[in-house]
């Protein structure tokens, strides 16, 4: 499904760890990898020196690894310069590093890392590096929603990613708790919550199973993010890939982004996943 | 592959970094995309959003709106004292608002007490030079300097390390120092050597470390987002009051709602009819309701804190009496952590008693004490016990300082029993490898001045000897051993002896005892020390004997442990010590009667949830050779299948757990403040049996709760009853709304809350928890307030209305003026028949099924006081004029008094017969 990977890279550390898991994958994928950077017209030389010695280390590591890459570096708009570089190239899946302004803004205020998620017409893998060292996830945690779509890309993907670093997912589902008026809140124990499990989500897992991943799945009732968060560090994953938000402005201004949330408080490192095919 | 796996300059690769620090441009761009170096609070609900939240759940808006319509029905209708009625319900809103949020509050402060485990200053290589700087400012990539008495900002990997020992406590729980290393480490980050963790502080040495993660993405930070985004949700009780608030504002609609239409259909104006539907809904809803069960568990934490149980939340009081597993550690908890010498075993003598008289041990070579309190003879010169006491002696961190030891429990034993049988012994230590839980052994080198016989011409003179002396677990200490000691002689430990000493290792720990294990060998000739690297200083060593330490139970636990399995509460211990050891202490103290399911640490991390989920089941498990961070996994796993669950806890890294579990336990002398912070109890003497006590206070509130309700229900009927003979009937109004306030939040009050101050019943540590589907407010409690205590009080009422009324000249249908002195002393009246049957009732409330008499007339004095206050208000809104002017009543005679006990005679005699019966029933 990968032929074709781009790592984009600038003058912060992060991009580069970011475009390690670029790497990583574009070796599980036997894939072509191409490492970017666009220099903006203001960016100081330092910044610049640092970001070309970054595509260096990464271009090297690339080789070491037996991987074919091509480095690209331009001026201008990162987001317009990426977008062409992806056309021209016909690029399957971006890997690009979240800024700061993803963490501190709100989401749809319209950040760097969310047009570039919209615009790019392919895959897009936005990267949050919380923890420098964690350098190959063992414990993927994959947070799904109920009616999540594109099952085959996401399975495919996250099925690459922990072929390139021999890890084992674990498939969680927060789910609302069920509640009665007169009752409240019912208890069901895990056993019973595993019948309730969402087709899509054991479909996905079918999935992961026919990629011979090695994997577990778990269903629980909570507040969504809070649930992932404290899955993500009581259980010590070392990183955790979430589907982009579908939420809407209005949506997401009244009943919240639980993306967003994930994004502000993960305690490892995190990949907001978005398939192609949900542009279309 | 990780960060501890990879060599110096793969670290310095890939944190792309070098060994002269990061430059100060590209510290500040890190710095700005990974955020300060600081510990954050989770975004949790602010308390001002969960104090507004009061105002807009159902049963609030319900009353908002009836406030609202009476406001609204004073301006079309002035002076008809709606307004009043408006700003009386809205004072209901405020009251249970506030008394509400009083019961959920809980001052959360373990995020600063986390805080305070973190440097402000640390020193950094930047730009080639040393820095002090801010620890907020450090950045991944950072080249940090450690040296002793630091503390460490970030997660570090050590790149260069000279004699560093850290302190882990704060994240492992362990007092022990562990020496650190720069090497690369297999294995996971958590355990691995070469790793500075945030929080630790350096005890010795130096060294020098990279940062790759800070502040919430270190293990510190892990534990603070745990500790601060776990929430153990609603208590029991919680839900049940939301359930209960439900129900009557659902009921009080639905009647309000009928009767209006009632009122409607035969001819009743609109706003007559709106007054009628306000009073029906104010009468079902009982005002005082959120306040007694407030106070009542206030004064249910205030006994419990003479129990030496101190409660920092106030709805905890109830929910540990629901508590269905308690999960606890052993040391300190079940046992005094008081350890003692108990048992002995060397190859020579198999078993020796503690405390033998050392001088007249018959294979005991003379010892020569005194200043040089050197040993005597070479290395066969000794018997085993002899070597064996002086290693415990020497290899020892414990001090005897001012008459008093001082030191890790253990090794004060240890140092205890060798002085109390062998005096002073003096040697200089020369090096350690200390202890931790990794290795589980200990080694010295010492230095000692043996007294040797030269020549035959002079007396013996002392010479230098320098010795490796290691004690640890027997896992640890039998494998690094090539020889016995046996009979004053270096033997071959060959496989018979490998097991003899393995069976005597077991036979101890089947005691009960915590066993050490004890080894030497010779580590230098004359000229001094030959090496002391780990690799040569304990390898070969000579076996010579075990030690069994004795940490009694305390002596209240068994008992305690009985009471638990009378009230059919699991138990599960979490321990560090061996599964023998565990096993023999909890057979001692009742805890487990056969062969218990036994987890080690090992096998709890390879489990998955779902195999722990089916071990959990077992009735008698234990879990041995754990640490705090496992504590967490068995208390979600056992309330994601519906247990209840109290959780003991003492180090940092407890917090998580402690927050998790319903009822999180610290331990008040033992406990970090962190683990205090994040409790829900804190246990003073950190006793296991005052967490038994406690419960049983618990399951007493509960049911105290509902006798007050009980209590606060029956007069919900006689408040109810006026207002339907009013509609249907067609009389004057026998008691108004504010007179019904008058009842729930102010004569019912204290003796609801004197019931809440019932003492346990005998039985009540003899029934099985608490179903979670049994309700608060049941079918069989309703019928008893509403279908036979209510329906009396409710007749005492109309009686003494009707009575005043006709005695006054009133005819039937005929309709009186508010204002008029009649009918307010008729209101009076019946307001005051309401007051006397609910004196009778709070006797009758004080048990379901006990006739008043077996419990004792004058068990609860509260009572007493509770029903003075009850008739004294009553006087003050009869007889004096404010009382009067506030709820529209009227003096009346003595006589309209004495004409009502009869009422709350029958009341408690009726009440007595309907126990008779009821235990009758019960018995057969």
């Amino acid at each position: 499904m990968y032929k074709k990977i781009l790592a984009a890279v600038n003058e912060h550390i992060n991009s580069e760890i970011s475009a390690r898991y670029a790497l990583n994958l574009a070796k599980a994928c036997k894939a072509k990898l191409y490492i970017c950077f666009i220099a903006e017209k203001d960016a100081s030389p330092s910044s610049i020196e640092m970001a070309e010695n970054a595509v260096k280390r990464l271009f090297m590591q690339a080789r070491e690894m037996d991987i074919k890459v091509e480095s690209i570096a331009e001026t201008g708009n990162p987001l317009k310069e990426i977008e062409k570089i992806v056309k021209h190239e016909g690029i399957d899946i971006a890997f690009a590093a979240t800024r700061r302004e993803d963490i501190e803004k709100r989401f749809y205020a319209g950040t760097f890392a969310r047009r570039l998620s919209l615009n790019l017409p392919c895959s897009v893998a936005l990267v949050r590096v919380v923890h420098m060292g964690r350098l190959h996830p063992h414990k993927i945690l994959v947070p799904l929603k109920g009616g999540v779509g594109y099952i085959k890309e996401r399975a495919h993907f996250i099925a690459k990613m922990a072929e390139a670093f021999g890890s084992k997912v674990f498939v969680f589902h927060a789910t609302k708790p069920i509640t009665k008026f007169f009752h409240g809140e019912i208890h069901i124990t895990p056993i019973e919550w595993e019948k309730r499990l969402p087709e899509n989500i054991a479909d996905f897992m079918k999935h992961l199973k026919r990629h011979k991943i090695e994997y577990e799945g778990k269903l629980l009732p909570g507040a969504v993010a809070r649930s992932i968060t404290i899955e993500a560090a009581s259980k010590r994953h070392d990183l955790i890939i979430m589907g982009a938000s579908e939420r809407s402005l209005l949506i997401s201004i009244l009943k919240g982004n639980p993306v967003e949330a994930v994004l502000r408080e993960a305690p490892c490192d995190m990949i907001i996943f978005k398939p192609h095919h949900e542009n279309k | 592959m990780k960060i501890n796996n990879l060599t110096k300059e793969e670290v310095l690769h890939n944190l792309v970094t070098s060994e002269n620090g990061l430059s100060e441009e590209e510290a500040k761009r890190r710095l700005s995309e990974f955020g300060l170096n600081e510990i954050e609070e989770v975004k949790r609900t602010s308390l001002s959003i969960k104090f507004l939240k009061q105002f807009i759940h159902f049963l609030a808006i319900l009353l908002w709106i009836g406030a609202g319509l009476a406001i609204l029905s004073e301006i079309l209708h002035p002076g008809e004292g709606m307004l009043t009625l408006g700003l009386a319900i809205i004072g209901v809103i405020f009251i249970n608002a506030i008394f509400t949020f009083v019961q959920e509050y809980r001052a959360e402060k373990s995020i600063e007490k986390l805080r305070l485990l973190l440097p402000f200053y640390v020193k950094v290589i930047r730009e080639e030079k040393e820095k002090e700087i801010p620890a907020r400012d450090v950045v991944p990539g950072d080249l940090i300097i450690l040296s002793e008495g630091n503390k460490v900002p970030a997660d570090s990997r050590l790149i260069d390390t000279t004699y560093l020992m850290l302190n882990n406590a704060s994240l492992t729980g362990e007092s022990e120092p562990v020496p650190a290393q720069h090497k690369p480490c297999e294995g996971e980050i958590i355990e691995s050597r070469n790793i500075a963790f945030a929080g630790t502080t350096v005890v010795s040495g130096s060294g020098k470390a990279i940062v790759f993660a800070t502040g919430m993405g270190t293990e510190f930070g892990r534990i603070a987002h745990l500790t601060s985004a776990v929430e153990a949700g609603l208590s029991p009780l919680q839900k049940e009051i939301v359930k209960v608030t439900r129900i009557i504002a659902f009921l009080s609609t639905i009647m309000g709602v009928l009767f209006f239409f009632i009122g409607h259909l035969i001819g009743i104006g609109f706003w007559e009819n709106f007054i009628f539907a306000i009073g029906i809904i104010i009468a079902n809803v009982p005002e005082g309701l959120l306040p007694t069960v407030t106070l009542s568990l206030a004064m249910g934490s205030q006994r419990m804190a003479k129990k030496k149980a101190l409660i920092k939340t106030l709805t905890s009081v109830e929910t540990l009496g629901s508590v269905t597993v308690i999960c606890t550690d052993k040391t300190g908890t079940l046992t005094q952590n008081r350890m003692e010498v108990k048992e002995i075993w060397t190859a020579d003598y198999r078993k020796i008693p503690p405390s033998p008289p050392f001088s007249k041990s018959p294979f005991c070579p003379p010892l020569i004490k005194g200043d040089i309190g050197g040993l005597s003879g070479g290395m066969g010169g000794l018997d085993s016990y002899e070597w064996l006491i002086k290693t415990a002696y020497l290899c020892n961190n414990a001090r005897f300082i001012n008459g008093e030891y001082k030191g890790d429990p253990t090794e004060t034993a240890l140092l205890k029993y060798a002085r109390e049988n062998i005096g002073e012994l003096k040697s200089e230590r020369l090096h350690e490898i200390p202890f931790d839980s990794e290795r589980k052994r200990m080694t010295t080198v010492n230095k000692i001045l043996e007294m040797e016989i030269l020549s035959p011409r002079f007396p013996p003179s002392p010479i230098p000897r320098f010795y490796a002396l290691t004690k640890g677990a027997m896992e640890s200490v039998l494998p690094i051993c090539k020889y016995i000691l046996r009979n004053g002689k270096i033997t071959s430990l060959d496989e018979a002896l490998k097991k003899e000493t393995t069976d005597a290792y077991h036979s101890l720990m089947d005691k009960g005892l915590r066993v050490l294990s004890f080894a030497y060998r010779e580590a230098g000739d004359s000229s001094g020390v030959l090496q002391y690297a780990p690799t040569f200083i304990e390898t070969d060593m000579v076996f010579v004997g075990l030690i069994g330490i004795e940490d009694p139970p305390r002596p209240e636990v068994s008992e305690a442990v009985r009471k638990c399995r009378e009230a059919g509460i699991k138990i599960i211990m979490i321990t560090g010590d061996a599964s023998r050891t565990a096993v023999a202490i909890a057979k001692e103290i009742g805890l487990v009667k056969g062969s218990p399911f036994v987890i080690e640490g090992h096998e709890f991390v390879r489990m998955s949830d779902k195999e722990l989920r089916e071990k959990l089941t077992e009735e008698e498990i234990i879990f041995s050779r754990m640490t705090p961070k496992h504590k967490m996994r068995v208390v979600s796993i056992l309330k994601e299948e519906g247990q209840r669950v109290a959780v003991t806890g003492d180090g940092v890294n407890d917090a998580p757990a402690l927050k998790k579990a319903d009822i999180g336990i610290a331990m008040g002398i033992a406990g970090t403040d962190v683990a205090k912070e994040a409790s829900d109890m804190i246990l003073l003497d950190d006793n296991f049996a005052t967490i038994v006590n406690a419960i049983e206070e618990g399951r007493a509130v509960y049911d105290n709760i509902r006798k007050f309700i009980s209590y606060i229900f029956s007069s919900n009927i006689p408040e109810i009853v006026p207002y339907l003979a009013y509609i249907l009937f067609r009389i004057p109004l026998p008691l108004t709304i504010i007179q019904i306030l008058a009842v729930d939040l102010g004569t019912d009050m204290l003796p609801a809350l004197a019931l809440g101050a019932e003492k346990p019943t005998e039985g009540i540590m003899k029934q099985p928890p608490r179903d979670p589907k049994e309700r608060l407010l049941n079918l069989r409690l309703l019928t008893r307030a509403y279908l036979f205590l209510g329906p009396i009080e409710a007749a005492a009422g109309l009686f003494g209305f009707f009575y005043v009324l006709k005695s006054g000249g009133w005819q039937w249908g005929q309709m009186l003026p508010s204002d008029n002195l009649l009918y307010m002393q008729a209101t009076t009246a019946c307001l005051t028949a309401i007051i006397v049957t609910q004196v009778a009732n709070v006797f009758a409330c004080r048990s379901f099924r006990e006739s008043v008499f077996k419990i004792g007339l004058f068990s609860n004095k509260l009572i007493f006081i509770g029903i003075a206050f009850e008739i004294l208000l009553q006087i003050f809104i009869v007889y004096h004029p404010w009382g009067n002017r506030i709820f529209a009543t009227a003096p009346i005679s003595l006589n309209i008094w004495l004409i009502l006990i009869p009422f709350a005679v029958f009341l408690f005699i009726a009440e007595e017969i309907r126990k008779v019966f009821l235990h009758q029933i019960y018995h057969t």
